[in-house]
């Protein structure tokens, strides 16, 4: 830890936001037992103790990522636990804590991008996995698959990270070429344009075709990457190409929408179908308005007696009980988590790349909630990450700030050689710190001799 | 690095269009939350009142009013309990509502309230005047086109409820003012105007046709006058007086009003012809029904009473009413009728006025002036008895309805005085059921609209 001073000043901080809320939940909540508001506390005051305890085990440069993780976790556990009337969301508690341990393992598997990027074979494969376990175990053309009564999980869910994995990519990656026949192809640029087709050819089977914006958005953040390579910026033409490419995409995606879905989904006026089709949106809209800035505090709202309202339209939920302020301002602490690769740029372009990914997977899934429950989108379904009650939600997005978290304190390590791969020459100190030399005599007819590949043995340049 | 910033370009891509998207997000629910309260269970409304601060509906409920103090308008302010769509209270019911984002519901003390420009001691009056007679009567200000009275019979008490809805009489949740209805002889100015621009007033005034009582039409088919011996040799200004429907078929039948020309006018006037689309103008938010008639051709019997406002012409009243201003005016372009003044929102703070329109030109303002000269001096001819006081235009109607059992009686026009600038239309449904006239309803509106 660099700076102990600021892991404590930060301590304090997400402490003092949770204990802010939970003042907030004893004077104003709605609760006939003053112990639902205390167990509430503990767990959340708890909780946060806990995890600054053990984080410092874990070495790493930054725990920015850590800090906001905790703080809408636990924000998120306050408002699950106050809808409709003050109690302890057990269920919520459990998917937090998943989303913590994958919020490290995500860490632990992405912090050395050489180690996971020759892994990319396998997730490929596990995508395969997932898409198989799908079709066989969930129910007939269903995302679903049954745990017992009330127990589910959603195993699309997890195609997300492995997306994300599968188009981060490095430069080295993107100048690979394969013979193919007569072509030279670039493997890492082909196949996830067909993993993102397979993809949501299977999600539109499953009629889950509300993941598939952030399957979609996934895969642009990889393809932008990639398009804009040799030159080393975004050039205008492959993306105005791309943008028009999409466009027509999406123009196409609407025609060929299954009539349930433009009827009830993307052509619906929710205001002349209140008692059917849109009644979701138009409760959730009438609670935002309920609500106005500040709320009718926690566990006065109504909303709670309609479908999905920890879920789907837990937005309006958040902005009804504690005012439209404090709803926006949860979903900013999400944009300042996924905001964070701008402020302390990731060590290498491999993990840029993820940290894209990741943006553009949270940032399309936080709109498709938000936005579609306020009607300004068709409405989706999806869940909001860290907050909407669902564990395959809560431990795949763990998972994805676990990739932030690696983004942001990676371990760079050399690569195992192989047995008969020789010994590469130590790094002379001298070429790292770039020091001007004069150039070498050219001597045109001698051949250069192949060398081994350079492998750099980095450290920590802020050390 | 510069490839690191690329992968920070698209970050900042994405979540700087989450965050435009958040603020389109919060700027509309500040704009669109009194609208989504409106859809609540949970709501409080405000007052209507009318020019003088006089209450036409009590949102609130807990005012105490005199039974059927509020029939005159219970038609056309209406109320929210669902059962009248096409009404103000209807249209505008998310102006009453006493909420904002910032302070929440207000049950006492809010002030969202609509403002109109009806005068209630006038329109109580005239809708006292029909006495136990049916139909409606509409009145404006053609300068600035305030909606002063409008009442329409039979109405009903809102604050009564709804338990003798299958009782009612029909009509009785409709303002007839807003619908088509036959205009009968008030259609004459129509005519008038079009044969003005299409022959010119000189052309017309040369013309003379004669009346024995009836005219057999190229089709061979009879139109009969209403005068049996006939009127004579006339020219335009005694046939208007007269009201000669033969001298009309006459005219529209002459080689100078060619069909297409008169269609062209008709357009202009706001006519669907020959089974178009029938289309509405709003009056702050209430539909009103644009005219239709049938002009398919000029020696045709239909397209002829059609002229005359029988056949297949249907006007509404307050359609009637606003062509007078066009007239009255001397512009040849409508005053728009309005019935919001102003609207405050739950603090009071006036968050909408009303405004002057006017239609585009219908017809050209020489036309507006010869018509204007000449409906005054019917006015001066034939109601200075009967419509005593008010230097008026004015253009009376028989209208033959169910098939020709009832006679509507109409009048419509305006006061030529700077001060009391009115035009206006009153329909009296079977005039021959009652001992009350069109004239004495329209003497009670202008006496207490220009008390």
């Amino acid at each position: 830890m660099s700076n102990p001073f600021s892991y404590v000043f930060s301590c304090i901080f997400v402490l003092l936001a949770h204990g802010a809320m939970l003042f907030n939940v004893f004077s104003n909540g709605n609760y006939d037992d003053v112990n639902s508001v205390v167990v509430l506390a503990s767990v959340v005051i708890g909780l946060d103790l806990v995890y600054f305890t053990i984080m410092p085990f874990f070495r790493q440069q930054t725990y920015a990522v850590d800090f906001m993780l905790i703080l809408i976790l636990n924000m998120g556990l306050i408002f699950q636990s106050c809808f409709g009337g003050v109690d302890f969301q057990l269920k919520h508690f459990i998917t937090v804590i998943a989303a913590l341990i994958s919020c490290r393992i995500g860490y632990l598997v992405c912090r050395d991008h050489r180690w996971i990027e020759d892994k990319k074979k396998y997730i490929w494969i596990c995508i395969g996995i997932l898409m198989g376990i799908i079709l066989l175990f969930t129910g007939s053309r269903s995302m679903w698959i049954s745990l017992g009564e009330s127990t589910s999980i959603q195993p699309s869910e997890f195609m997300k990270p492995l997306l994300v994995l599968a188009c981060a990519t490095s430069i080295t990656e993107q100048q690979k070429k394969h013979k193919f026949l007569c072509f030279n192809i670039v493997y890492e640029n082909i196949i996830p344009f067909g993993i993102i087709g397979a993809i949501c050819l299977f999600q539109w089977w499953c009629r889950d075709l509300g993941s598939i914006p952030t399957f979609g958005a996934i895969y642009v953040s990889g393809f932008l990457l990639r398009i804009c390579y040799p030159k080393g910026k975004f050039s205008k033409k492959p993306i105005i190409i791309a943008v028009a490419s999409l466009a027509v995409l999406a123009v196409i995606a609407v025609m060929l929408a299954p009539p349930y879905v433009k009827e009830e989904r993307l052509f619906v006026d929710i205001w002349a179908n209140k008692y059917t089709t849109g009644h979701q949106q138009c409760q959730a809209l009438i609670a935002i308005a309920d609500g106005g800035w500040f709320g009718k505090g926690p566990g006065h709202g109504f909303l709670h007696t309609v479908f999905a309202y920890q879920s789907d339209i837990v937005f309006s939920s958040i902005s009804e009980e504690w005012g439209l302020l404090c709803a926006v301002m949860s979903v900013f602490v999400l944009l300042m988590m996924v905001a964070i690769p701008l402020v302390n740029p990731p060590r290498s372009y491999y993990h840029g790349s993820m940290c894209a990914g990741i943006a553009a997977a949270f940032s399309v899934q936080m709109a498709l909630n938000v936005f579609g429950s306020c009607n300004m989108i068709p409405f989706t379904g999806v869940t909001l990450p860290f907050i909407s009650m669902g564990g395959s939600s809560m431990v795949v997005s763990g998972l994805m700030a676990g990739m932030l978290v690696a983004a942001q304190s990676p371990v760079f390590k050399a690569p195992k050689r192989k047995k008969n791969e020789k010994k590469p020459q130590p790094v002379q100190p001298v070429q790292m710190q770039n020091i001007p030399q004069a150039p070498p005599p050219v001597q045109p007819q001698q051949e250069i001799p192949p060398q081994p590949p350079i492998n750099y043995t980095l450290t920590d340049r802020r050390k | 690095m510069k490839s690191i910033k690329r992968c920070q370009h698209i970050i900042t891509l994405f979540l700087s269009i989450f965050l435009v998207g958040m603020v389109v997000l919060v700027v509309k629910i500040n704009r669109e939350a009194s609208f989504y309260m409106m859809n609540s269970d949970d709501h409080r409304l405000g007052m209507v009142y009318d020019r003088k601060g006089d209450v036409l509906f009590d949102g609130s409920g807990r005012g105490e009013y005199p039974d059927g103090y509020f029939i005159d308008v219970g038609n056309l302010i209406g109320d929210d309990k669902g059962q009248m769509e096409n009404t103000l209270v209807a249209n505008n019911i998310d102006y009453l509502n006493n909420y904002s984002f910032s302070v929440g519901l207000v049950d006492k003390g809010g002030k969202a309230a609509i403002y109109t420009t009806l005068d209630h001691e006038a329109n109580r009056a005239v809708y006292d005047s029909y006495m136990d007679a049916k139909g409606c009567a509409v009145a404006y200000n053609y300068k600035t086109g305030e909606l002063l009275v409008c009442t329409s019979l039979p109405s009903l008490d809102v604050t009564r409820g709804y338990d003798n809805l299958e009782n009612m009489e029909s009509g009785t949740l409709m303002s007839k003012a807003m619908y088509r209805t036959v205009p009968g002889s008030t259609q004459k100015i129509s005519t008038l105007i079009s044969a003005i621009e299409i022959m010119g007033r000189e052309r017309l005034f040369s013309k003379s046709y004669n009346c024995s009582g009836s005219f057999m039409n190229a089709e061979g088919k009879k139109i009969d006058c209403h005068q049996e011996w006939g009127h004579g040799d006339q020219n335009i200004q005694e046939a208007l007086e007269n009201s000669c429907n033969p001298f009309f078929a006459q005219l529209i039948q002459d080689s100078d009003m060619p069909l297409e020309r008169i269609k062209s006018q008709y357009t202009k006037l706001g006519y669907a012809i020959n089974g178009d689309e029938l289309k509405y103008f709003d009056i702050d938010g209430i539909q009103c029904e644009r005219a239709s008639t049938t002009l398919t051709d000029t020696g045709d019997f239909i397209t002829q009473w059609g002229c005359m406002g029988q056949g297949d012409t249907l006007v509404s009243p307050i359609q009637l009413m606003m062509w007078e201003s066009a007239i009255a005016n001397g512009t040849g372009k409508m005053t728009m009728p309005h019935l919001i003044s102003k609207v405050t929102d739950v603090s009071g703070k006036v968050k909408k006025s009303a405004d002057t329109e006017f239609s585009k030109q219908l017809f050209n303002p020489s036309t507006a002036t010869t018509v204007k000269q000449m409906m005054k001096t019917n006015g001066a001819n034939h109601y200075a008895w009967s419509v005593p006081g008010y230097d008026i235009g004015i253009k009376s109607g028989t209208a033959q309805v169910k098939e020709g059992e009832e006679e509507n009686a109409l009048l419509v026009g305006f006061v030529d005085d700077p001060a009391h600038p009115i035009a206006f239309c009153v329909v009296l449904e079977n005039k021959y059921s009652t001992p009350v006239s069109a004239e004495q309803i329209l003497t009670t509106m202008l006496n207490n609209l220009c008390a």
